[in-house]
C-alpha cells in the first residue's frame, strides 16, 4: 500500500486470481463442450463440434432426471414458499421477547447439513408408516417410502427458510397500516391479506419461487437419501461423474450457464426499464418518443446483451443442424497419423546419421525411440506440450476449407495438433 | 347519507404491559359532532382511535357506537372508518379502486364501484383523476382521496388521525375549511384527533384535552378557551401568562392571590375548580395576552401588574409587548393593531391592567412544556 | 395467560382463518418437517440395527453402541480406537475450518471493493458475473475442477509448460483438489453477507478515520472489520456449515484413500443399510458442526439473527 501503482497492480492481481478462480473452471468446462475427445478437456483442441450437445439431448437418464427434478422442484416450491411466507407473517407480529427464539428457530435449517435433513426425513417417516400401522404396499406405506413425497418435504424443510429471508426483506418495507385500513374498510381478513399484502409481496414471491425451485433442482445433499428409488438431475449427474464421464456433462453445465447469463440479463433490463419508467413518471428523464428503437432498449446495456445474446443462441442453433465436425475429425486423423510418420521418419534418419559413428547401441535406440513415441501419446502430454523433437507444424491450409465456417472461426492452426484418444 | 350516531367512551382503560396509554375515559359524544382530541403527541390519541375502530380492545371499560357495546367486534364489523395518519392509500391500486374498496369487498360489480367513485371524486374536487395511481397525486389530492376512501363505506362514524399533519401550511388552512363542510354535507359523527389547538378550535363543536392518557377537559372551544380546567389546558391550549402564588381570600366564584413576585391579583375561579379551592392553596393565575391592558393614565386601580419591557415584536395584526415576569418566561401582551405607531421603550416599566372577568385562577398543577 | 393473551393478540390481528392457516403453516414446517425428524433421527441412533420382524420386541432396546463404534470401531474391548473413522472425522472438521479460513482470507478484498465503489456500474457488473457460478450447481462445479485438475487438465500442463514439474502432479490423490473445491463451491456465500453489511458502511467513517491519520491497516482493524463482523460471522457460518457437511465435492474430487465424515455416513446408509449406525454418525456431525459454531459466535460476540442478513 505505499505506491499507488504497487497496490493498483496488487489489486489488478487479485483481482485476476480471484474471477480466475471464479470463473476459470466453468471456462474450461465450457470450452469441452465443444471439443471433441471423449474425455472432457479443453486443451488438446481437437474439433469443433456440438455432438455433446445432441448425445446430452438423447441420455435418458439425465431426461427422466430433469422430469422428477421438475416435479419436485414444483412440489417444494409450493411448500416452501408458502411455509417462508407464514413464517415471515408471524415474524413481524411476534412480541419482541420471542423474536430472537423464534428466528433462531426458522434460521436453523439452513444451518442443518443437507445429509443430515435427509437422513431424519427418511428416517421419520418410516417411523410414522410403522406407527400408523401402515402394512407393506400399503397406500400409505408407499408415500411414506415414495422417494418424491419425501424429497419435497426434506427439501423444503430448509429451502423454507431461504424464501422465509426473501419475505423478511420485502416485508420490511410493508406498512401494517394498509391491512388495518383494508380491515376498517369492512374486508375479512382473508380478503385483506389477498387483496392488500399478496399484490405487495407478489415480487418476493416471484424471487422466493425462483430461488426455491433452483436450490431444489440443484440440491444433492438431502436429495441422494431421500430420493429412494427414484432419480434427479443431480443424482444422475453425480453418478455419472463419478463413474465416468464425458463431455455432454459440460454440455450441461454451458446451457445451464447460458441459462443463468440470460436469466441474469433479463431481470437486470427489466430493473433498468422500471427504472427508467419510475423516473418518467416523476418527470426526471423526458418520456421517451416513438423512435427506431423500441424505447426498452435504449440506454439499457443489459437488453442490448440479452437481445443479443439470443440471437446469437438462435444462430448457432440453426449452425449446429448443418455444421458436421466429420471432415474435421478426419483431418485431425489424418494429421496426427502424418505426424506419427514424420516422426518415425526422422528418427529413422537420425539413425541412420548416427549409423555409422555408432552402431553398437543400435538395440537399445529402438526402446528409446518407442520411449518418445511413448510420450507423444500419454495423456496429458499430447500436442502443445514440449515434444521431443520440434517438428514443425503440417500446414493446415488444405484440409481447413473443407472444416466448416466454425472449424475455422474456433481454431485454425489447432486442427492439426490434435490428438485421438 | 346516514346520519350520525353517537359514540360513548365510558371507564375505558388502555394497557400496553404495565404501560398505562389511556387513564379512565369517560367521553360522550353526540351524534353529528363534529369531536377532536386534542393533546400532545404521545399522549394517547391514536390508541383512543384505535380502540374505537376496533384495532384494540380496551383493557377495562366499554366502547358504544349507537349505544351499542363494541366489544368483540372486529374493525370490519364496526360502522366507523377510519383515515390513517399517514393515510394508508393502497399503492397498487388505482384511485377509484382505492375509494371502492368497500364496496369491492362486498362484492359490488365494477360499474356500481366505478359509478359510486367517481361522485365521490367530484365531491371532494377529483373528478376525472381516478385512474391514476396515489403516487400520481399531490399531498392534498391524496389527502382527499383517503376521505373518499372512508366516505364511500357509508360509516356512521368518521375517524380523523391527524390527517393534515402533512400537508403545508396554506393547505392546512384551506383543507380546515374544507373537512368542516363536507362534515355537514354528509351529518355522520367525526372524530378529530390533533396536536394542533388552532384546528382543533377552528373546526369542532367539541373537543377532548388530554395529557399523558388522561382526558382533562371536555367542553365547546370556546369554553376551552376560555374557561380551561386544569393548569395543563390553560397552557396548551391558546397562549397564557401565568402568575403563581397562594389564596389569600376566596369570595364566591372569585379568588385573591398573593402572586410570588407581582402583587396581589383578583380573578374569577376557573368553574370547573370552583369550591375545591381553600385559603393557603397553592395557585395559578392565567391571564390570555389579549386580556391585558395598559392602565388608563399609569394610575394604579387595583388588579395591575407594573413590570419592565423586554421586547417589543410587530405582527401585523398585533402588537406583542414583552415584559419581564415571574417566572423563566416573559409576559406576553397582545395590542391590535390600529395604528399607534410605538407601545413602550425597552427597558421602561409599565403597568397593566387585568380583566378578573376572563382571568382565571386554579389550583397549582403540571404545565404544558413547550 | 400471558401465552393465551399472545396467541390472541395474534388471531385478532389475522382473523380465525388466516391466523390458523399461519400457524398451521409454521407449526408443520418446524414441527413435522424439522423438529419430529431430528428427534426421531436421535432416537434412531440410539437403537440396535434389527431385522424389520424384532422391531418392537424384546431386543429393540436402546443403546450405545453405534457411538461406540465410532470411538471404539468394532472392537468390542474397547482397548483400540476406530482411528480410520475417528481421523476422517477430525480431517472433516479441520479442513472445513481450513477452507472459512481461505474463503474470509481471499473474500474479503474484494467484498471490500465492492461495498464501497458504491454507484459505479462496474461494480453491478461485477456482482452480476458472480451470480453466474452461484446458479451452476454444485455437482457441475466439481466437475469442473476437476476436469482442471485432472491428469491432462489445463493446471498441470500450464506446470509442465513452465517447466515447474516434470511429471503430472496427482492433485486428486493429494486432496488439492477436494480443498480448492470446497473454498470454490461455496465462496459466494462468504463473499454475499460480508459485501452487505461493508455495504451499509458509511463512508465517511472511513474518511474521518483517515482524516485522523489512521493507516489502512488501522482503518480496516478498527472500522471496517467490526462493522462487517456480522457479514463475516454469517459467510463464515455458511461456509463452514456447508464444507462440513458437503457430499457431492467430496464424492467427486475427493481422493480414493481419504474419506470426509458425510461419505462415511452416506455408506452407512445406502451401501451398509444400517440406517442407526449412519443416523449415530449424522448425530456426531450435526453436534459437532453446531457446537463449534455456537463457540465461535460466542467468542466473537455475534448473534444469530445475524444469520442470513
Ligand atoms: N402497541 C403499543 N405497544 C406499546 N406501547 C404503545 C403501543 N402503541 C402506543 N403505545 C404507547 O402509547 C402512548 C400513546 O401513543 P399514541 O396513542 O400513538 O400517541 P399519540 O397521542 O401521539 O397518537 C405512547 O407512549 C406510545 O409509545
Ligand atoms: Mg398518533
Amino acid at each position: 500500500m505505499k505506491s499507488p501503482i504497487v497496490s493498483r497492480i496488487a489489486l489488478g492481481l487479485y483481482f485476476i486470481i480471484f474471477f480466475g478462480y471464479l470463473m476459470g473452471p466453468l471456462l474450461v468446462m465450457s470450452v469441452s463442450a465443444f471439443n471433441s475427445p471423449s474425455f472432457p478437456s479443453a486443451s488438446p483442441w481437437e474439433c469443433f463440434t456440438f455432438e455433446w450437445f445432441s448425445v446430452l439431448w438423447h441420455d435418458r437418464h439425465i431426461r427422466e432426471g430433469i422430469y422428477y427434478s421438475v416435479i419436485i422442484g414444483l412440489g417444494t416450491v409450493i411448500l416452501s414458499v408458502s411455509m417462508g411466507l407464514a413464517a415471515s407473517i408471524v415474524l413481524t407480529q411476534i412480541s419482541a421477547r420471542l423474536r430472537s427464539v423464534y428466528y433462531t428457530m426458522i434460521i436453523a435449517p439452513i444451518l442443518i447439513p443437507g445429509v443430515v435433513i435427509g437422513i431424519s426425513t427418511l428416517v421419520f417417516w418410516d417411523r410414522v408408516g410403522r406407527f400408523l400401522g401402515a402394512g407393506e404396499g400399503s397406500l400409505l406405506d408407499g408415500l411414506f417410502h415414495n422417494g418424491l413425497f419425501l424429497t419435497i418435504l426434506g427439501q423444503s424443510s430448509f429451502i423454507a427458510s431461504y424464501a422465509m429471508l426473501v419475505f423478511v426483506a420485502r416485508l420490511q418495507r410493508f406498512d401494517p397500516g394498509l391491512t388495518e385500513a383494508a380491515l376498517d374498510l369492512g374486508a375479512s381478513h382473508t380478503q385483506a391479506f389477498r387483496k392488500i399484502l399478496l399484490p405487495f409481496l407478489r415480487p418476493a414471491i416471484a424471487s422466493a419461487s425462483v430461488l426455491a425451485f433452483l436450490a431444489s433442482f440443484e440440491n444433492y445433499n438431502t436429495t441422494t437419501f431421500t430420493i429412494v428409488d427414484y432419480k434427479t438431475l443431480t443424482t444422475v449427474l453425480a453418478q455419472k461423474v463419478r463413474l465416468g464421464i464425458n463431455p455432454s456433462i459440460s454440455a450441461l453445465a454451458f446451457a445451464i450457464i447460458t441459462l443463468t447469463i440470460l436469466v441474469a440479463l433479463a431481470s437486470e433490463a427489466y430493473r433498468r426499464a422500471a427504472q427508467r419508467k419510475e423516473a418518467v413518471w416523476q418527470g426526471k428523464v423526458a418520456r421517451p418518443a416513438a423512435r427506431l428503437w423500441p424505447a426498452w432498449l435504449r440506454g439499457n446495456p443489459a437488453a442490448i446483451l440479452f437481445v443479443l445474446l439470443s440471437f446469437t443462441i438462435i444462430v448457432a442453433f440453426g449452425v449446429a443442424q448443418r455444421y458436421s465436425p466429420a471432415q474435421c475429425k478426419i483431418a485431425a486423423r489424418e494429421a496426427k497419423q502424418a505426424e506419427i510418420q514424420r516422426s518415425i521418419e526422422e528418427l529413422r534418419a537420425r539413425r541412420q546419421e548416427e549409423a555409422p559413428q555408432a552402431p553398437a547401441p543400435t538395440t537399445d535406440t529402438a526402446p528409446a525411440g518407442s520411449g518418445a513415441f511413448g510420450n507423444v501419446f500419454a495423456p496429458g502430454n499430447l500436442p502443445g506440450a514440449p515434444a521431443p523433437e520440434p517438428a514443425p507444424e503440417p500446414a493446415p491450409a488444405p484440409d481447413a476449407p473443407a472444416n466448416g465456417a466454425f472449424g475455422n472461426v474456433f481454431a485454425p492452426g489447432n486442427l492439426t495438433t490434435g490428438g485421438d484418444n | 347519507m346516514s346520519t350520525g350516531v353517537a359514540v360513548d367512551l365510558e371507564n375505558v382503560w388502555i394497557k400496553f404491559g404495565d404501560f398505562v396509554a389511556v387513564r379512565e375515559a369517560n367521553v360522550n359524544i353526540k351524534g353529528g359532532d363534529f369531536f377532536s382530541f386534542l393533546g400532545p403527541s404521545g399522549c394517547g390519541k391514536t390508541t383512543i382511535l384505535r380502540a374505537i375502530s376496533g384495532f384494540l380492545d380496551p383493557s377495562e371499560g366499554h366502547v358504544r357506537i349507537g349505544g351499542r357495546d363494541m366489544a368483540g367486534i372486529g374493525p370490519n364489523k364496526r360502522p366507523t372508518a377510519l383515515i390513517f395518519q399517514n393515510l394508508a392509500l393502497f399503492p397498487l391500486m388505482k384511485i377509484w379502486e382505492n375509494i371502492s374498496f368497500s364496496m369491492e369487498v362486498r362484492g359490488a360489480s365494477a360499474a356500481e364501484r366505478r359509478k359510486r367513485a367517481d361522485e365521490l371524486l367530484d365531491m371532494v374536487a377529483l373528478g376525472g383523476q381516478g385512474d391514476k395511481l396515489p403516487s400520481e397525486l399531490s399531498g392534498g389530492q391524496k389527502q382527499r382521496v383517503a376521505i373518499a376512501r372512508a366516505l364511500c363505506a357509508n360509516p356512521d362514524v368518521l375517524l380523523l388521525d391527524e390527517p393534515l399533519s402533512a400537508l403545508d401550511l396554506k393547505l392546512r388552512q384551506h383543507m380546515r375549511t374544507e373537512l368542516r363542510e363536507i362534515q355537514q354535507r354528509v351529518g355522520i359523527t367525526f372524530i378529530y384527533i390533533t396536536h394542533d389547538q388552532g384546528e382543533a378550535l377552528t373546526m369542532s363543536d367539541n373537543v377532548a384535552v388530554m395529557k399523558a392518557g388522561v382526558i382533562d377537559q371536555i367542553g365547546s372551544g370556546k369554553e376551552i378557551y376560555d374557561a380551561p380546567a386544569t393548569p395543563f389546558v390553560a397552557s396548551f391550549v391558546g397562549e397564557n401568562n401565568v402568575f403563581r402564588g397562594k389564596i389569600r381570600s376566596i369570595d364566591g366564584t372569585r379568588a385573591t392571590i398573593e402572586t410570588n413576585r407581582s402583587g396581589v391579583l383578583t380573578a374569577e375561579i376557573t368553574p370547573a375548580q370552583r369550591g375545591k379551592m381553600a385559603v393557603g392553596d397553592a395557585a395559578m393565575l392565567f391571564v390570555r395576552p389579549e386580556a391585558l391592558t395598559l392602565a388608563e393614565g399609569g394610575t394604579d386601580t387595583g388588579n395591575t401588574i407594573s413590570a419592565k419591557v423586554v421586547n417589543e415584536e410587530f405582527e401585523g395584526n398585533t402588537f406583542s409587548v414583552f415584559l419581564e415576569g415571574d417566572g423563566a418566561k416573559p409576559i406576553k401582551m397582545s395590542l391590535p393593531n390600529t395604528g399607534q405607531t410605538r407601545i413602550a421603550e425597552r427597558g421602561k416599566p409599565l403597568t397593566l391592567h387585568i380583566n378578573p372577568q376572563t382571568t382565571v385562577i386554579m389550583p397549582a398543577g403540571e404545565l404544558a412544556s413547550d | 395467560m400471558k401465552r393465551k393473551l399472545i396467541f390472541a393478540d395474534f388471531f385478532r390481528n389475522n382473523g380465525a382463518l388466516m391466523g390458523s392457516i399461519l400457524i398451521g403453516l409454521v407449526a408443520f414446517w418446524l414441527i413435522v418437517l424439522v423438529i419430529l425428524p431430528q428427534i426421531s433421527m436421535l432416537d434412531y441412533s440410539f437403537r440396535f440395527n434389527l431385522p424389520p420382524a424384532e422391531q418392537g420386541g424384546p431386543k429393540d432396546v436402546y443403546t450405545l453402541s453405534n457411538y461406540q463404534h465410532l470411538i471404539y470401531g468394532s472392537d468390542e474391548t474397547h482397548q483400540s480406537f476406530n482411528t480410520i473413522d475417528l481421523m476422517v472425522f477430525l480431517r472433516t472438521i479441520v479442513a472445513a475450518i481450513m477452507v472459512t479460513i481461505f474463503d474470509i482470507i481471499l473474500c474479503y478484498p474484494l467484498a471490500y471493493f465492492l461495498g464501497q465503489a458504491r454507484g459505479m456500474g462496474m461494480a453491478r457488473l461485477l456482482v452480476v458475473l458472480l451470480i453466474i457460478p452461484y446458479w451452476v450447481n454444485e455437482i457441475l462445479r466439481a466437475f469442473a475442477l476437476r476436469i482442471i485438475f485432472g491428469d491432462g487438465g489445463l493446471i498441470n500442463e500450464a506446470l509442465m509448460l513452465l517447466h515447474l514439474t516434470s511429471e503430472p502432479i496427482d492433485f486428486i490423490r493429494h486432496d488439492i483438489a477436494l480443498y480448492a473445491g470446497l473454498g470454490y463451491a461455496y465462496i459466494l456465500l462468504m463473499l454475499f453477507p460480508m459485501y452487505n453489511v461493508i455495504e451499509s458502511l458509511d463512508r465517511n467513517q472511513i474518511e474521518a478515520a483517515r482524516d485522523l491519520g489512521a493507516s489502512w491497516t488501522r482503518i480496516h482493524r478498527r472500522i471496517v472489520i467490526p462493522h462487517a463482523k456480522p457479514g463475516i460471522a454469517s459467510g463464515s457460518t455458511m461456509v463452514f456449515m456447508l464444507s462440513a457437511g458437503a457430499l457431492a465435492t467430496p464424492q467427486i474430487l475427493g481422493g480414493p484413500s481419504s474419506l470426509w465424515f458425510t461419505q462415511l455416513v452416506y455408506q452407512w446408509f445406502n451401501n451398509s443399510l444400517n440406517w442407526q449406525q449412519g443416523a449415530a454418525y449424522a448425530i456426531v456431525l450435526l453436534v459437532a458442526t453446531i457446537t463449534i459454531v455456537m463457540t465461535i459466535m460466542k467468542i466473537f460476540r455475534v448473534n444469530m439473527g445475524d444469520i442470513g442478513k
